[in-house]
């Protein structure tokens, strides 16, 4: 009797379907992923004036991929393998990556979901159009923004085995980024111009800063310049160095 | 000459018969970690329509060796054939070709039985068509359960349905580490019922207890694993008459005879393991 390995496409939808429906089930998370870039949309409203809506909106997404990334994709990898979750799945005769593919999937649709309620709430409640080429061009910069963060979380749970370790430490991080976005909103609202230039200097090539410039350009492509694309690249490379670590220090049991 | 030649093919052919009617190779298996060798040079096989039970203290060897098979970890050297596939050289085929129960088996604690069983025939490939999913979940009487969540669902029927799960895919070989660990009478006997029924349909099951009761009335030959290797491999009576007489199993005898435990406890010491 020969054996017969499923297809990859078969297993693939299999896994995705049950993290999917894994993701909806946790709509609290889900909530309070788009919680704070909902908010900071609107109470940002009056910054709009001195920084432009695109800064608000980049800033909103931001926030609202890093709490994907840290506390949603990180907690959630944490807490499957303490419960041994993985190591069921992984004694079936599906590849290692399909098992990481399927999240990953789950989390493309969540970064499509934060950025579009952004806009949403952005166009309502502050008026903030883009041009069509703008919302294109800020989808695509979203995903490469929520690579970075998704590798961010990835390194936490390859360097931390236990998983409520992992949950404060993903969440001490977003908290360094909520402030690094206030130290950026002080930087840009500052009427003290030597103050502003220092303080966005010293944000501006943090993966939080990289990631903003990004977005900000990408829904004003006119504005695209020279450091925007030094900030790509950048970007580029915090995802090669936080999933090149991540992934090799990555273990599937936390034994 | 004749005869020395004659029984040498003999063996030769006895050798190969078992070689193929094996499900299960594993010859000269070393697994380690860091400097601490967990299996030394273990060797065993798993026949068709056999129940092999692999037994020995906390700590023994048995789950590293366990582990190995099931490709949870990378052995040292050695080599693991399930069912003709070499498990380092196809891995894939070697997992499609075995079904297994984990220890502490664990789903995503939001999906619901039914959701479980169709995401693990959909990574096994197996259909479940319209009604399909009625039928098995009938068939191992958790009718009412489709709706529930895993962790709503009592040790017996978590046990069942991990069982269907490990032999949804109707595999040749099944692995089951301490599958009656926490069962009630009734439940211990209604799982051993259902993998001796895998049994009777010529499927190889390995198996891991510490119930040396169940050991020795349902595993066809046992392997007694301690510090890494196997130190004794028969069938559970064949064991018992050979150490019938050993002082030390009589020492350790407290029913008046010399049962498995007691050969075990011989064999492996009377001291508590951690």
């Amino acid at each position: 009797m020969e054996t017969i390995i499923p297809k990859i496409s078969t297993s693939l939808l299999a896994l995705f379907k049950a993290d999917i429906t894994t993701q909806w089930r946790n709509r609290r998370s889900v909530v309070l992923m788009l919680l704070v870039p909902v908010l900071i949309t609107i109470s940002w409203q009056s910054a709009i004036r001195l920084t432009g809506g695109p800064f608000v909106l980049s800033n909103g997404i931001g926030l609202g991929l890093i709490a994907m990334g840290l506390m949603g994709y990180s907690n959630s990898i944490a807490r499957d393998r303490e419960k041994g979750i993985f190591q069921r799945l992984r004694v079936a005769p599906v590849p290692s990556w399909a098992i990481m593919m399927s999240r990953l999937l789950v989390q493309l649709i969540m970064m499509v979901l934060i950025t579009t309620i952004v806009f949403i709430v952005g166009k309502t409640c502050d008026g903030i159009k883009l041009t069509p080429i703008g919302y294109i061009l800020t989808y695509f910069t979203a995903f490469i923004s929520g690579a970075v963060y998704l590798s961010l979380g990835q390194v936490i749970v390859g360097l931390i085995k236990n998983s409520e370790t992992v949950n404060s430490t993903s969440r001490l991080v977003y908290f360094v980024f909520v402030m690094t976005s206030m130290v950026a909103v002080i930087g840009a609202t500052s009427h003290d111009k030597g103050l502003g230039t220092m303080i966005a200097n010293a944000v501006k090539w943090t993966p939080y800063g990289t990631v903003t410039t990004m977005l900000s350009a990408s829904m004003q492509p006119e504005k695209w310049t020279m450091d925007t694309t030094w900030a790509l690249l950048i970007t580029i490379g915090y995802i090669i160095v936080f999933a090149g670590i991540g992934i090799q220090k990555f273990k599937w049991e936390s034994k | 000459m004749f005869s020395a030649s004659s029984s040498l093919t003999g063996n030769l052919i006895q050798m190969d018969t078992q070689q193929k009617d094996s499900i299960l190779t594993v010859s000269n298996l070393n697994v380690q970690y860091g400097s601490f060798q967990a299996v030394k040079d273990v060797s065993f096989d798993v026949r068709a329509g056999e129940i092999f039970g692999l037994l020995g203290p906390n700590g023994a060897g048995k789950t590293s060796t366990l582990s190995a098979i099931e490709g949870l970890i990378k052995y040292t050297s050695g080599a693991i054939i399930v069912d003709g596939y070499n498990a380092k050289e196809n891995p894939l085929h070697a997992r499609a070709s075995m079904g297994v129960q984990l220890q502490s088996t664990s789903f995503q604690p939001e999906l619901r039985v039914g959701e479980i069983l169709q995401l693990f025939a959909g990574i096994y490939g197996v259909p479940l068509a319209n009604g399909r999913l009625d039928a098995i979940l009938q068939e191992i009487k958790l009718e009412d359960a489709v709706n529930k969540k895993f962790s709503e669902l009592s040790g017996g029927q978590q046990q069942r349905v991990s069982l269907f799960i490990s032999t949804i895919h109707n595999p040749r070989l099944v692995l089951l580490d301490e599958p009656t660990t926490g069962l009630d009478p009734q439940s211990r006997r209604q799982l051993w019922e259902r993998i001796e029924a895998i049994r009777e349909k010529g499927h190889g099951v390995l198996l891991t207890t510490h119930s040396m009761e169940e050991a020795e009335s349902v595993c066809d030959r046992i392997a007694i694993i301690d510090h890494g290797t196997i130190i004794a491999i028969d069938t559970p009576q064949a064991l018992i008459d050979k150490h019938k007489n050993d002082p030390e199993a009589i020492a350790v005898s407290r029913r008046g005879r010399v049962t498995l435990e007691d050969v075990f406890i011989a064999l492996t010491g009377k001291a508590v393991r951690s």
